[in-house]
């Protein structure tokens, strides 16, 4: 039988077209069924476990690419559509979603905008909030509706595409998307720093603010007591090895030695390597100028309690990714609430993307303090689903 | 609804915003008649201008004891009456909130109050080598809280993003009086992104009294140039190679020739009279990467059958040639003593069709347009030249505005990239949206606002209401009455 997040699925569907879909949802609103989601499963442990999941509805059939013009640089697709599925489909054109997440082969988009998924290059680019320009939503009551449009510059109505951004498939499933795409850079220069300590990675951040260097995304990955730095430049070959350049320089001021790598995917791999080990998985988020407070008071901590576990940090965004064995539930439990509290201290929020001890999970709140706002999240939750079927429980605040 | 006690509003607003806040002369009103849709007027019953977002709290909570719709109002710039008054409505102007709170470099955040003038935003941040990105041509004049409103652009978010990728967190007041903070400072705030709900929402969900908004640090070099061509085709077919070569401009801007005509007409630029369209764009990054780019557009531009290209010798020049552009809509007074802004979006490889339609419906109605847009998203700003002193004329460039808009929703378009839908489109929205799709939009304004006090009749082509919810907000029977009529 399975599960999501420990919690047993009734029945299992998987649709063959966006109408049986919506039909779907409409029965399950006759028969008052609890309904959850699911593309490519890789992100199934991220939230609360649903109180009741009647009927779980995967979207592996819902994987067409509906419209694309390559030359308006805009694409629609369906929700079940995996990232590296459409990314193969624009490169033919020159053209990619600019967005880089771990297991891009099974995340489906559909999957991808729930959780609000992003990964190094989110410093360029933004989030899929960013990206998205249409949306259509197959409502608890199995209505389809759509928001915004197929052209980039559009503010005609609210704004659906970006409501539905992080909602995890609470307000609505997410049926079709839109997206702004942006075009394969000619040339790209990913450069590697050995032994950074964290007070480089935030003078990296500011001397290559100060010299406006444009870097598209920077990870730091721990490595002993220090971090290996790896920033990526994109465009076309003269501006870049012009940035890549100046980089050098600007490490060898700080005494360090950067090096090209040899690899250009180095920085995917190394995110990934990061964001899909061990078995608890957090993620901090921070005022982007609290960097050296985010390590220091939150991430040291936790690393040296669990010196075999894996930490990536995007520096310019206040971003951190932590992964490891909680082998000890209790050390678990006590390092991660110790942190949360230090990064909710910076006005920030720590995350549990993944916890598969049940145990862990009834000791650490998924999401942490509320925010000020809960109150109208809860009434917008009310709106689009009065009965809390879609996903239920699974969200901030158990909406 | 409107037997209501005058003399109480006088007193309660007076006590929630000071005597020196308040305005309620009726020859006082009537500067808040209008904002930039001038066609539109309609008095308010009183007008305050708060300075705090306690003071805002309490102006909203009078409102709403004496039963009386809230119209929120920034510049009062804006072009499609997000900001006219409704009939016996409460203006709140956010203008005297125009203070900058906190500049954060270490966090490239900025706190300003509403009433902020957009500019000034940059000019605070300007000599240090930062600036603030959405850019409307009204840039000198609309602030900051209008450009929430309203989810503002301008021609360089083509690159960038528009107001709703910059701001990062407000302070909003609603109906009853709630003070809410949306969004955060830090990335990724927990929950819906209901700051997505905000921005954009046209003053129909609650008054923002402080933002937070991102900086940009200025780009090493910009590279601007402006390049002449025959005709409209050639230089939409060359803004459509310059981005299929892998190129993002941070602006590409088109005029026509009544558009150029009116532009050197009111500032002087010593552009030419005798070609079809001119391009104007910009390019910015890293020095070695935009003398690359900037290179290579200009000779995609000769290759797509430029005229003539040239490039600014100084700042000073590039300042003027920008200064021509951003002036275009005043300057159309220079060539009609009236014109109808209209504001819609196409795809962007469908410009030169798109652009010989509207051609052949100015020709088909006997009246003048002018075009002046951003061609880099497609978001097409026709001007439709009349003469209000002609019997006919102001409605049939109504008309040839609303014909303009189906336009581009057939070709697969919006009919608003930018100046928002208001009262001035609302009758459109039933063209791309259909009632479903409305009511979606209306579970998220009813979210916060549930007895639909705020900007009552706009964006939504009809009334709509908010229905019952169970456990949702209940609204007090004083409240019910006269629900009807604010729509």
């Amino acid at each position: 039988m399975a599960t999501i997040a420990g919690t047993e699925v009734g029945a299992t569907v998987a649709p063959a077209d966006l109408r049986e879909t919506s039909a779907l949802l409409t029965a399950a609103a006759q028969d008052g069924a609890t309904v959850s989601f699911a593309g490519g499963g890789t992100e199934l442990g991220f939230g609360y476990p649903p109180e009741r999941v009647d009927l779980l509805l995967r979207t592996e059939h819902l994987s067409h690419v509906v419209e694309y013009t390559p030359s308006d640089m805009v694409v629609e697709v369906e929700a079940g559509i995996p990232l590296a599925a459409l990314q193969k489909v624009l490169a033919v054109e020159g053209q990619r979603l600019a967005l880089d997440v771990p297991h891009a082969e099974l995340a489906s988009l559909g999957g991808l905008l729930a959780c609000n998924s992003y990964g190094p290059r989110r410093a360029r680019f933004g989030t899929l909030r960013d990206l998205i320009v249409g949306v259509s939503l197959i409502r608890a009551d199995g209505t389809r509706v759509r928001g915004g449009g197929k052209v980039v510059k559009n503010v005609a109505g609210f704004d659906l595409p970006k409501l539905a951004v992080g909602s995890l498939g609470t307000l609505g499933m997410i049926a079709t998307a839109t997206f702004r795409l942006h075009p394969v850079p000619e040339t790209v220069a990913l450069l590697r720093v050995e032994h950074c300590s964290g007070s480089h990675l935030r003078r990296f951040v500011t001397g290559m603010l100060e010299r406006r260097l444009e870097p598209v995304a920077m990870l730091a990955v721990a490595v002993g007591r220090g971090y290996e730095f790896l920033v990526l430049f994109e465009g076309f070959a003269a501006g870049v090895l012009e940035q890549a350049e100046r980089f050098v320089a600007l490490a060898a001021g700080f005494g360090l030695v950067a090096e090209d790598a040899a690899d250009d995917r180095t920085i995917d791999i190394l995110d990934e390597e990061v964001r899909t080990f061990g078995d608890l998985r957090l993620r901090f988020a921070a005022p982007p100028g609290a960097l050296e407070q985010l390590e220091a008071e939150a991430l040291e901590p936790l690393m040296r309690r669990f010196p075999a576990a894996k930490l990536a940090l995007y520096p310019s965004l206040g971003v951190a990714f932590w992964s490891g064995y909680a082998n000890d539930v209790e050390a678990a439990v006590a390092g991660t609430l110790h942190a949360r509290a230090a990064v909710e201290r910076m006005g920030g929020n720590a995350v549990v993307l993944d916890a598969r001890d049940p145990r862990i999970r009834a000791a650490v709140d998924v999401y942490g303090t509320l925010p000020s706002s809960f109150p109208l999240m809860k009434r917008l939750k009310e709106r689009f689903d009065p009965d809390g079927r879609l996903n239920r429980g699974r969200f901030v605040g158990g909406l | 609804m409107q037997t209501i006690d005058r003399a109480a509003i006088v007193r309660d607003l007076q006590v929630a915003v000071g005597a020196g806040n308040c305005i309620f002369e009726p020859s006082d009103l009537r500067t808040y008649e209008c904002d930039g849709l001038a066609g539109s007027r309609v008095r308010p019953a009183a007008v305050v201008l708060p300075s705090d977002t306690a003071q805002v709290a309490a102006a909203v909570r009078v409102a709403r004891r004496h039963g009386m719709p809230i119209v929120p109002r920034g510049a009062g710039t804006g072009l499609s009456g997000g900001a006219l008054p409704v009939e016996g409505c409460l203006l709140v102007v956010l203008s005297r909130m125009n203070r900058i709170l906190e500049v954060d470099f270490e966090n490239l955040r900025m706190r300003v109050q509403p009433g902020v003038i957009n500019l000034d935003v940059t000019r605070a941040i300007a000599e240090a080598g930062y600036y603030y990105a959405p850019d409307p041509s009204s840039q000198s004049v609309c602030s900051i809280g209008g450009n929430i409103a309203e989810n503002s652009g301008g021609a360089h978010c083509l690159k960038y993003g528009f107001t709703v990728n910059h701001v990062v967190a407000v302070t909003v007041v609603l109906a009853d009086g709630e003070i809410f903070e949306v969004g955060s400072p830090a990335s990724d705030p927990l929950g819906y992104d209901l700051l997505a709900a905000v921005v954009g929402s046209e003053g129909l969900v609650g008054i923002v009294t402080e933002a937070v908004v991102r900086i940009l640090r200025t780009p090493e070099l910009t590279r601007t140039f402006f390049a002449t061509f025959p005709s409209t085709d050639e230089a939409g077919n060359c803004v459509s190679a310059i981005v299929a070569a892998g190129i993002v401009p941070a602006a590409v801007e088109m005029m026509d020739t009544l558009a150029i005509e009116a532009i050197v007409k009111a500032t002087g630029v010593d552009w030419p009279l005798d070609v079809g369209a001119a391009l104007l764009l910009d390019v910015d990054g890293t020095a070695a990467e935009v003398e690359h780019t900037a290179a290579a557009a200009v000779e995609i531009a000769k290759s797509a059958g430029a005229l003539d290209v040239r490039m600014p010798k100084d700042a000073a020049e590039r300042a003027l040639m920008w200064k021509g552009r951003k002036s275009a809509f005043a300057a159309m007074g220079r060539i009609s003593p009236n014109y109808y802004v209209q504001d819609g979006v196409i795809p962007r490889s469908e410009i030169s069709r798109v652009l010989r339609e509207i051609a052949a419906l100015s020709a088909r109605e006997g009246l003048r347009v002018a075009n002046v847009f951003h061609a880099g998203d497609g978001n097409l700003h026709p001007l439709v030249l009349y003469d209000a002193r002609v019997a006919g004329e102001e409605h049939r460039a109504e008309f040839v505005g609303g014909e303009i808009l189906k336009i581009c929703v057939r070709y697969g378009g919006s009919i608003t990239g930018e100046h928002g839908v208001g009262t001035d489109k609302a009758i459109y929205m039933g063209e791309i949206f259909n009632d479903a799709d409305l009511e979606s939009m209306n579970f998220v304004r009813c979210a916060f606002d549930p007895a639909r006090v705020f900007n009552p009749g706009k964006v939504f082509p009809t009334p709509r209401l908010c229905g019952d919810i169970p456990g949702a907000y209940a609204p007090h029977a004083s409240e019910r009455h006269g629900l009807a009529d604010r729509g």
